[in-house]
């Protein structure tokens, strides 16, 4: 018996499989980071990218390119990815249910409704003047509102299943108030609001790149410190409960963070589809394994991955037109997540 | 000034409930390395007591002392390194393997990301042995069968280290071998690692048989707490489950419910342990029961007690020869509807045969088992008899 039971030998067999993936994942998520710099409607050889990137106080036309739109769109499709797959997993593993994402809770839908308020109203018209960043603040408003409302709610409702609901019902709440603003709307404003609503990571400024990435990086940081607890969270709040965790305030931890981040990236980027429900999985998949410490560092990783993927095709497929985000990554990645489930088999809950 | 040890647990006039009381006034003591079955119908406030304790409700009055301190001044780690708890929820986290699981059970003894030591390791190999589970290791959870996967959620229990672990309802669902293996090893931990447990047990057969005390809730009281043998008596049992109909056997450790009679009454001619599967046989069939004639200690005789039967088991208290009791079984043969005859040679084979020829000339239709005691032929009569009523 001694001999069949070991087990440091399958904890370290199973790390080093994982760290296998990670430096997959790695090299992957470099390669496009360094092809979505490199693709675009002007083509430009590597060297010349190389010499830009490593004079950065040259100017050129190819440097403006780089630093202007490239580098940042390429930043915020990682980031944007990262964040909302760290979203996702931690209300997945809150709510012990797979199908749920980060915008189950109507971060998206809140943030929607007061972009429409100033995309589709006469309101933001004369705000306009005021800000560049008008509807990232109206996203942000509108995000943040949604996310204080649902963690006060959370500290009175006690049960999961409720708070799903209850999140549910906000997201229709705000739709239908972004339907009327719609139905009311002028016809050419909707056009852009439309778009708006299946988000693209195109003109991102410098300030917003480095609100994304210290604001975010912080959350997602302090997730990974806290994914010991959110490891006990597997199995439901009362056990975690019985080993010592802290249940109401982790709760409201799960859900601020979780809100925060989607709100953040959900302000800056409009909603992205898809991702932050199917990328935990298939980070779960790739590394075979629920644990969290591996799964938090891991769902990012695979979040800037696919989106990063996702944002080249957008741009890239249907050349000079450029597709909204959403609708490439539940394109591709919905046949993805189908096929992973079926080949290995999983289950979920 | 050290004093005695204070025991590991003790409820003062503790009531508890989710707002209203369900159960009020308890006071309980236990020490260690016991295994105590918390007994009680459902809704009796097992579950409740067991939240209570585990600190996840609040007391509504009274006070639970773990160790000797107070359950509200215990910090959350701390009694999770007292205390841990299996719960009848079913944790099914898919791609989790059972090695993790058990060591999700290290939570409250390792650092703040959970990094496991050699030591962690070792604890978690020594639980998963424990429980009889070291060839599951390498499993996912979510493919367990329920029985393997209680005594993984056992192991992740024990993993914690605990001295008092509480668990609700830990054989609910579980098939017959499982039923028995868990019960086993929760009786084996008491004394091998001086862990005490505290189990709602849904039945009485598997608390009088494997727990060393029962404690039994009732009307939002505690009933009744000591050892099984001496606190779970027949009367106790149809008390505390409200259920006068079954009648329970503390020497038997068994639960029986007396038949309906519907289908009439049946004269078995029993003794030496061999008509108990006839009893049992017949009161399914719906036939209340009649039986004679052998000591009162025959296990029959304990057999059909418990099925209410009217047991003429001799020497007989109030007869004072054989032909009294004659005349008396052959008065109870006319109300029969049939009579059975187990292959026993039992005592008084002049009063057997005497009944036998009494029921032939009444008509009756007999039943005698196949050899080995084979019961097919009962069911070829009583078929063959339904269809002549029919007719």
């Amino acid at each position: 018996m001694e001999a069949t039971l070991n087990v440091k030998l399958m904890a370290r067999r199973l790390a080093s499989r994982r760290v296998f993936v990670f430096y997959v994942l790695g090299a992957l998520t470099l390669a496009l980071l360094a092809i979505n710099l490199g693709v675009g409607s002007l083509s430009y050889s590597l060297n010349e990218i190389i010499h830009v990137l490593t004079h950065p106080n040259e100017k050129s036309q190819l440097a403006t390119i780089i630093f202007k739109v490239r580098l940042p769109r390429t930043l915020a499709a990682a980031m944007g990815g990262a964040y909302l797959a760290a979203s996702g997993l931690l209300l997945q593993v809150y709510f012990r249910n797979p199908i749920v994402g980060p915008y189950i809770l109507g971060v998206s839908s809140g943030a929607t409704l007061m972009v429409s308020l100033v995309m589709l109203t006469p309101l933001g018209f004369r705000l306009t003047h005021a800000t560049p960043f008008l509807t990232t603040i109206a996203g942000c408003l509108g995000a943040y509102g949604v996310t204080i409302l649902v963690v006060a709610l959370a500290a009175k409702v006690r049960s999961g299943a409720t708070l799903l609901i209850v999140g549910l019902m906000m997201g229709y709440l705000c739709g239908s108030a972004t339907s009327i603003l719609t139905a009311l709307a002028e016809k050419e404003k909707i056009k852009g609001f439309v778009l708006w609503g299946m988000g693209s990571f195109s003109g991102f400024k410098q300030v917003e790149i480095l609100i994304l990435a210290v604001f975010g990086g912080s959350l997602v940081l302090a997730i990974y410190l806290l994914s010991k607890p959110l490891n006990a969270f597997l199995l439901g709040e009362d056990y975690a409960a019985s080993m010592g965790v802290n249940i109401r305030r982790f709760r409201l931890f799960i859900l601020a963070a979780a809100s925060s981040l989607a709100g953040l990236v959900t302000a800056m980027a409009g909603p992205v589809a898809f991702i932050g429900l199917a990328v935990p999985h298939m980070a779960r998949l790739s590394f075979g394994t629920a644990d969290n410490r591996i799964l938090v560092p891991g769902a990012c990783l695979m979040g800037a991955l696919v989106v990063s993927l996702c944002d080249l095709i957008a741009r890239m497929w249907l050349n000079p037109v450029e597709l909204p985000i959403s609708a490439i990554t539940a394109f591709f990645g919905a046949p993805i997540v189908i096929g992973l489930l079926l080949k290995k088999g999983a289950r979920f809950g | 000034m050290p004093g005695p040890t204070p025991p590991l647990l003790a409820l003062k006039n503790l009531t508890v409930g989710y707002g209203q009381p369900i159960l009020t006034d308890l006071n309980l003591t236990l020490g260690r390395g016991q295994f105590v079955a918390l007994l009680g119908a459902n809704g009796s406030g097992k579950t409740t007591l067991l939240r209570t304790i585990a600190g996840r409700l609040k007391p509504l009055a009274g006070t639970i002392k773990i160790n000797g301190q107070n359950l509200k001044d215990v910090k959350a780690t701390t009694l999770a390194q007292t205390l841990s708890v299996v719960l009848t929820d079913k944790p099914l986290v898919p791609l989790l393997r059972v090695w993790e699981f058990v060591a999700l059970g290290r939570y409250p003894r390792t650092d703040f990301l959970g990094r496991l030591t050699d030591h962690d390791h070792e604890i978690v190999e020594e639980s998963l042995r424990e429980v009889q589970a070291e060839t599951l290791a390498a499993r996912l959870v979510d493919e367990l069968s329920d029985g393997e996967r209680q005594k993984v959620v056992l192991a992740r229990a024990l993993a914690q280290e605990p001295e008092l672990t509480l668990l609700d309802e830990p054989t609910a669902h579980l098939d017959l071998k499982h039923r028995l293996e868990i019960m086993a090893i929760l009786r084996s931990l008491g004394r091998r690692r001086n862990l005490t447990i505290l189990a709602a047990v849904h039945d009485v057969e598997s608390a009088t048989k494997f727990a060393d005390l029962a404690v039994t809730l009732k009307d939002g009281r505690l009933l009744a707490f000591g050892a099984p043998e001496a606190i779970l008596s027949a009367k106790a049992v149809q008390n505390l489950y409200d259920c006068p109909a079954a009648s329970f056997d503390p020497s038997l450790g068994g639960l029986e419910t007396p038949p309906d009679g519907l289908a009439g009454r049946a004269f078995v001619l029993g003794g030496q342990d061999k008509a108990a599967l006839i009893y049992r046989f017949l009161a399914k069939k719906g036939y209340a029961l009649t039986t004679g004639f052998f000591l009162k200690t025959d296990l029959d005789a304990h057999v059909a007690r418990a099925l209410g039967a009217k047991v003429f088991s001799w020497p007989h208290p109030d007869l004072k020869n054989e032909d009294e009791l004659m005349a008396l079984s052959l008065k109870e043969l006319a109300t029969c509807d049939l009579l059975a005859i187990s292959e026993a040679n039992g005592p008084l084979p002049e009063l057997r045969a005497r009944l036998l020829t009494e029921a032939q000339s009444l008509g009756l239709p007999i039943l005698r088992p196949g050899p080995n005691g084979d019961l097919a032929p009962f069911s070829l009569t009583l078929e063959r008899l339904k269809n002549a009523a029919a007719a």
